[in-house]
């Protein structure tokens, strides 16, 4: 699974730090997800967002090996 | 995330402050052999065969409580250490851990495979004695050493 964090987060111009914060989880959780060391869950991947105020499926995307 | 399971993390720190000592004194008086004798009690057991001679369930024995006593705050410290919550626990620190405890049961049972096929007769005592502790121990170094890791890998960014 691909994922736009990163480039989100560019747009809403926050750190990574300030984003674990309002997503309520650790900035290694977040590295890691840019990273695409970690898949977050279902919960996780609604708030995020909700904080960047776009739909689910803008953020995360499938890849043929899924 | 909210996980029931898991102890809060100031737990942490007082299973390491138990931990660490009863490790070190439970080595050197197994190792010593060092029983002393105010420790000597007559305490009830479950299950009994004595020396050479018949089984049977329930009674009384007499037992130095000095190896109890260490085994029981090695067991419960070492729990607190391996399931308090981290400082800030979430859910890749959850998915952390359940890979390091699964590693762990792997390495325990291979090493425990190991000794069962070349330790033998009253050498496999210390086998089982120190298999207690180590799936534990185990989960508890591989977890730390992935926590510290990861904390290292975030430097990069931005």
């Amino acid at each position: 699974m691909k994922n736009s964090i990163k480039v989100e987060r560019a747009k809403k111009n926050i750190t990574q730090a300030d984003l674990a914060k309002l997503a309520k989880v650790s900035r290694q959780t977040i590295n890691a997800m840019e990273l695409g060391k970690y898949v977050p869950s279902t919960v996780l991947s609604l708030r995020l967002a909700q904080i960047f105020e776009v739909e689910v499926s803008q953020i995360f995307t499938l890849e043929e090996s899924d | 995330m909210n996980v029931r399971y898991l102890f809060p993390n100031k737990f942490k720190n007082i299973g390491w402050f138990i931990l660490i000592p009863s490790v070190v004194i439970g080595l050197v008086t197994h190792i010593l052999d060092y029983e002393p004798i105010l420790l000597d009690f007559n305490v009830p057991a479950i299950f009994i065969q004595e020396f050479l001679g018949d089984k049977h369930f329930i009674g009384i024995v007499n037992n130095n409580i000095l190896n109890e006593i260490l085994g029981v705050l090695m067991i419960v410290s070492s729990l607190l250490v391996a399931f308090s919550k981290e400082k800030s626990e979430d859910e890749y620190i959850l998915k952390i851990r359940l890979e390091s405890l699964v590693w762990a049961v792997y390495l325990n049972y291979a090493i425990l495979l190991i000794s069962l096929l070349f330790i033998f007769d009253l050498s496999f005592l210390w086998v089982m004695l120190l298999n207690m502790f180590t799936i534990l121990l185990f989960f508890i170094i591989r977890f730390n050493w992935q926590i510290s890791k990861l904390k290292k890998s975030v430097f990069y960014e931005e």
